[in-house]
Order: C-alpha cells, then sequence, then structure tokens
C-alpha cells in the first residue's frame, strides 16, 4: 500500500482531491501492464486495446513481473500508484499462451478478474480501413444467451461495459456514434453458477466495427458497418470473482443520483397517466351565499362616511331653515 | 396512381431498416448497449465466422439505433442532433466507495439539538454612521474592534496608564488562539472518532439538554412579575423553584438528646450488619451530608 501523502502545496492538493472518493466519479482509468515475458500478439492487444479507451489508458511499455492470480500486491501498488481502477495484463507462457487478464480494483483492493487467451488476433493496423475519433462512446452489442445464463459470461459483459463505456453521459451526439464493439459468445454451459469456465468449446468473438448511417426515408438511419479492429477471439481460462459483500457496496447507488420518488402520479393497468389531486379544506367563512343588503357587513371607513354625509345634510337643513 | 403505391415506390428507394428477431433484444441506453439471447447459427459461425458475425452485429446495431432514434431527440447549434440518454440499468461497480459525510463539528452538533439553522447573510452591510456599503467581517469590516483606529477611547473605570490599544491587540490574538484551538479540537475529534461518539452521547442528551433549558426559562419567567412571581397562581406539573434556597442549619447550642440521636443514627448506618469495621471516609462524607 502507499502511504498515505499530506499535501504540502496548492498543485499536489488539486491532484489528491481529484483523487478523493466523489458521487459522481471520474472516468475509470486503465493500465495495460506487460508481464514478465509477452508475445508480439499479446504486445499488440494490449497497445490495441489501450488505443480504444484512449485518453484514460496508461500503456506500461516494459515488461513486469506480475502474476495476479497469485500475488495481488504489485498489482494494488501499480493501481493506487496512477489512481488506476481497470488493468489488462498481458502475459505469454507453454501452458497459457497469448494471455491477458482483465480485472478491476475497488477502494484500491482488487475487485474481479478474468484471464482469456487470444485464439487469433487481427490488430487495429493490419485492417486498413477508418478508425473512430478518440474519446468516442462505442455501442454495444452482446450476442448470445450465455451472457445472460453463464455466470463467467455475464462477469466478461458487466467488465467489458465498465471498460469501454468511456464517460458517463447524460446526452450524447448522433455523430457521435462512431462505432460498436460486438461481443459474441458461442459454446453451451456446463454448470451455470460455477466460477471456472464453464464451456469447453466456447469462445468469445470480439470485434470492432464502424457505423456508416445512410438515410432510410425514416427517422432512424439504414446502418452498415465497416470493421476496424482490433478483432479477437478469446477462450476463457481462470477466473476471480468479487467477495459477495464487497461486490455490494461497490454497486451501491448514492442518494442523490437515485431517482426521487414521484407522488400523487400513477400509472394505471390500461397505462394512462393518473394523478391524485389534493384539496385542502374548504374555507366556509368565504362561501358565497345568497347576497342580501340587510345582512351586508359594513366596514369602518363607510360608517365614519355616512356619519359625516349626514352631518352636512343637517348643515345644509339648518342654513335652508335660516334662509 | 394509389398514394399506397407511392409510399412502396418511396420505401423501396432505401434499404430497409427493419429486423426480424424471434426474441426481442434487451437494451440499456444509457450504456448504449443492448443484449441479444436469440441462438446464433453454430455452422454459420464455423465456416464463415467474419461474414456472419457481421452481417449479425448490423442487424443488432441497426436495432439499437433504431431505439435510440425513438429517444427523445434535440437538434443544437453548431452541435447537431443530441439524444437524451437515459439512466443507466446495468449495475456496473464503483471505482471507490461512497464518499462519508463529513462529521460535525462541535458547534454543528449542538445547533442541531438545538434547532438552530443556519440562514444565508449577505456579504455587505451598511453602515450608517460611514454611509457606505461594508463587508461584515474582514479588512475594513462591520465588526472592526477599533485597535486600527488613531484613537481608542477610555473606559469610565479603567486605569487610566493603561495602553487600550495592545489590550484589544491582545483580546483579538487571545479570540484567534482560541478559535484556533477548537478548530483543531474538532479536527482530531473526527480523525479520532470521537465525534461519532460525542454524537450519540448527545443524541440521548438533547431531550434532557431542552426540559432543562424550559425549566429555567420558567423559573425566569416565574420571577419576572412585579412581585417576584409571589401572587401567582401555581400551574399543573410546573417545577418546584429551587433556586435561591438556603441551607439552614441547626444552632450550635441545641437539643442534645436529637443531637445524639443524629450521631447514633449516622453510626448505626456505617457500621455494616456484622459491625466491626468503621469506614471512616465514609462516615466523614455522611457526617456532612447529614449536616
Amino acid at each position: 500500500m502507499l502511504k498515505t501523502i499530506k499535501p504540502k502545496n496548492a498543485r499536489t492538493k488539486r491532484i489528491l482531491k481529484k483523487r478523493e472518493p466523489k458521487v459522481e466519479e471520474n472516468v475509470k482509468t486503465a493500465i495495460f501492464v506487460r508481464g514478465s515475458t509477452t508475445s508480439q500478439v499479446v504486445n499488440d492487444a494490449l497497445s490495441d486495446l489501450c488505443r480504444l479507451r484512449r485518453t484514460n489508458s496508461i500503456n506500461f511499455t516494459k515488461k513486469n513481473n506480475v502474476h495476479p492470480f497469485d500475488d495481488d500486491t504489485s498489482l494494488n501498488f501499480y493501481c493506487s500508484k496512477n489512481d488506476a481502477s481497470l488493468f489488462v495484463i498481458g502475459s505469454h507462457s507453454k501452458k497459457r499462451p497469448h494471455n491477458l487478464v482483465f480485472g478491476r480494483m475497488f477502494d484500491g483492493q482488487l475487485l474481479d478478474m478474468i484471464e482469456v487467451g487470444i485464439e487469433k488476433a487481427i490488430t487495429m493496423n493490419e485492417i486498413k480501413s477508418q478508425k473512430c475519433s478518440v474519446g468516442m462512446k462505442p455501442l454495444f452489442i452482446f450476442n448470445g444467451d450465455l451472457f445472460e445464463t453463464s455466470q463467467v459470461h455475464k462477469t466478461f459483459k458487466n467488465m467489458m461495459l465498465d471498460f469501454f463505456r468511456g464517460q458517463n453521459l447524460e446526452s450524447i451526439n448522433i455523430s457521435g456514434l462512431e462505432y460498436v464493439i460486438s461481443i459474441t459468445a458461442t459454446g453451451s454451459i456446463v454448470d451455470s453458477d460455477s466460477t471456472a469456465p464453464s464451456t469447453s468449446d466456447g469462445k468469445i468473438f470480439f470485434r470492432v466495427y464502424t457505423i456508416q448511417m445512410t438515410k432510410s426515408g425514416q427517422k432512424a438511419p439504414r446502418v452498415e458497418l465497416e470493421e476496424m479492429g482490433p478483432s479477437y477471439d478469446f477462450k476463457l481460462r481462470r477466473t476471480k470473482f468479487a467477495n459477495e459483500e464487497v461486490y455490494k457496496i461497490a454497486t451501491k447507488v448514492p442518494k442523490t443520483l437515485k431517482p426521487k420518488k414521484v407522488k400523487n402520479i400513477d400509472v394505471n393497468e390500461i397505462g394512462d397517466k393518473v394523478g391524485h389531486i389534493h384539496v385542502g379544506r374548504q374555507d366556509l367563512g368565504k362561501l358565497q351565499t345568497r347576497k342580501m343588503k340587510g345582512l351586508k357587513r359594513m366596514t369602518e371607513d363607510d360608517q365614519t362616511e355616512d356619519w359625516s354625509q349626514r352631518i352636512e345634510g343637517v348643515f345644509l337643513d339648518i342654513q335652508h331653515v335660516e334662509e | 396512381m394509389d398514394v399506397s403505391a407511392q409510399l412502396e415506390a418511396q420505401k423501396s428507394k432505401y434499404k430497409s431498416i427493419n429486423v426480424e428477431k424471434q426474441v426481442p433484444l434487451q437494451f440499456d441506453l444509457g450504456l448504449l448497449a443492448s443484449y441479444d439471447t436469440n441462438a446464433l447459427e453454430e455452422n454459420k459461425l464455423k465456416t464463415e465466422t467474419d461474414n456472419y458475425l457481421k452481417a449479425y452485429t448490423r442487424d443488432g446495431t441497426q436495432l439499437l439505433i433504431n431505439e435510440i432514434f425513438q429517444l427523445p431527440l434535440t437538434s443544437v447549434q453548431d452541435v447537431g442532433v443530441v439524444v437524451e440518454l437515459p439512466k443507466i440499468v446495468t449495475a456496473i461497480p464503483r471505482e471507490k466507495p461512497l464518499p462519508k459525510p463529513k462529521p460535525p463539528t462541535r458547534w454543528e452538533r449542538f445547533a442541531k439539538v438545538k434547532g438552530i439553522k443556519k440562514n444565508k447573510k449577505s456579504k455587505l452591510i451598511y453602515d450608517e454612521e460611514k454611509g457606505e456599503w461594508v463587508p461584515r467581517w474582514g479588512y475594513k469590516g462591520a465588526n472592526d474592534d477599533g485597535s486600527n483606529e488613531w484613537l481608542v477611547p477610555v473606559p469610565d473605570n479603567a486605569d487610566p496608564f493603561e495602553d487600550q490599544f495592545t489590550k484589544l491587540r491582545q483580546a483579538k490574538k487571545e479570540r484567534i488562539s482560541k478559535n484556533e484551538a477548537r478548530r483543531r479540537r474538532n479536527i482530531e475529534e473526527a480523525e479520532t472518532g470521537e465525534t461519532q461518539k460525542l454524537e450519540n452521547k448527545s443524541k440521548a442528551g438533547a431531550r434532557a439538554l431542552k426540559k432543562t433549558e424550559l425549566h429555567q426559562q420558567i423559573s425566569v419567567a416565574k420571577t419576572s412579575t412585579a412581585s417576584l412571581g409571589k401572587f401567582d397562581k401555581p400551574i399543573k406539573g410546573e417545577p418546584s423553584n429551587t433556586k435561591g434556597v438556603k441551607r439552614k442549619f441547626e444552632p450550635n447550642i441545641g437539643d442534645i438528646q436529637k443531637e445524639k440521636e443524629a450521631r447514633l443514627n449516622i453510626l448505626n448506618k456505617i457500621i455494616d450488619k456484622k459491625g466491626e469495621i468503621l469506614n471512616v471516609r465514609k462516615a466523614i462524607a455522611k457526617n456532612h451530608q447529614e449536616n
């Protein structure tokens, strides 16, 4: 663990403040680490994946002796040092050729990891096509019912969403929908709850396409795809799932972000919006009844005016008499 | 020409945006994601993987785009068409735990118990002497103690040789250091977790505090009449006013029999049932109490 730093100047203070827990979090930073031995395939994969989520990723170009499934101390160190909560570790060995480990951290501790082997890879540069611009949010397409049934696949899906979703936005420009990440799982499940990869012949196809939108004569455009790369055929290997309690804390939604409860508005069975109106107690004092002159209450002004007029009248009468 | 035929002709100019799926897709539009659970064609996937995947993904993307275009669209000048995204449905773990609420200071705790609410004050106030708006506090502020003025009046009963300037400055320094000490104490208590303990304590004591305060106020109100409340009728449930009750002492020379009885009483209380050991400390305390 890193020792807690006490800021000595305003700059470090600002940096540390950015790293503090927040209600609405920063975009997660990912680090791409090379293990002690790597292959060209793994190196390319690491740099391509890094490129996909650029500006929020750090590529480690030197080799590091990390074995996340055996010992996660050095990994914790790398992540806390870079304020990263996502990591990909590439390695290559006889037992596990072209190996990638996707993982997440929570609160400086390892949350979960999934190890995949690259069976077939095409880098982004090998495919000659237009690439998406930097910092764009991708569309996600998950194909295959395994993503709903198998625990490993569910976790993998969640991890991919976490990795590539980018900024959290309230609205997005239509022209910013530039590329789509398609992840397709095949194979059959053996045990849906098991933590080990459940499919024997199963593969996960990772493809990235750019989107071209053309006129369709309707509101939504016609979509055509062009392969952008990188593309991988993954095979699931080892996994490490999150502790249930920790995961629960990690997915807690802050109170301020929860939608406010709407009072007095319901939607009934037919789908109509129904509103309840609460009418306050009626003020019977202001009730309009039949008007009668005799019951009319005079205000003070009226009364005094009345008197002064009458007195004037009397004076006039007296004057008349005198004349 | 028939209208429907015209429509048909218009449509045929473009490629269709409709996609048929057996099981409708699930969407999480906040993440721009769609989940397709339809069965894939295994043999096609094996023989012509890339083409099949591309075609299949195109269909999925088309459906997702169709869904996105049904969201509220607004066109913004110089930007283009902007889509409002709904909230994310899929739970994605956070990076760091939720921020902890800042532990309240002693004053904040006290204010909460007493129901004191912070109300915002304007920074400038009108100074009638100067005839202008001045800051409430700080440099040239309205609450300036006057130590920077060229003249400070000597109070009536003050020592005429005392330097009033240094006195004021000293007082200010003391106020500042006192405030600083309190600030430090608040930080310390927050770090050691003392605040939480104190808060729990004060929660329990809040009612008692209010009660004693009410009693004090009642006793003040009672003695606020011309006759100091001597002729007021007692109210039901009124606290007995113990304030100003003087201790009464027995006369130095009095009834010997009575005194003897009292002393023996004390002795009986102190010597325990077995009647051997005398606790001197206890005896003295008891004696004081009884007197």
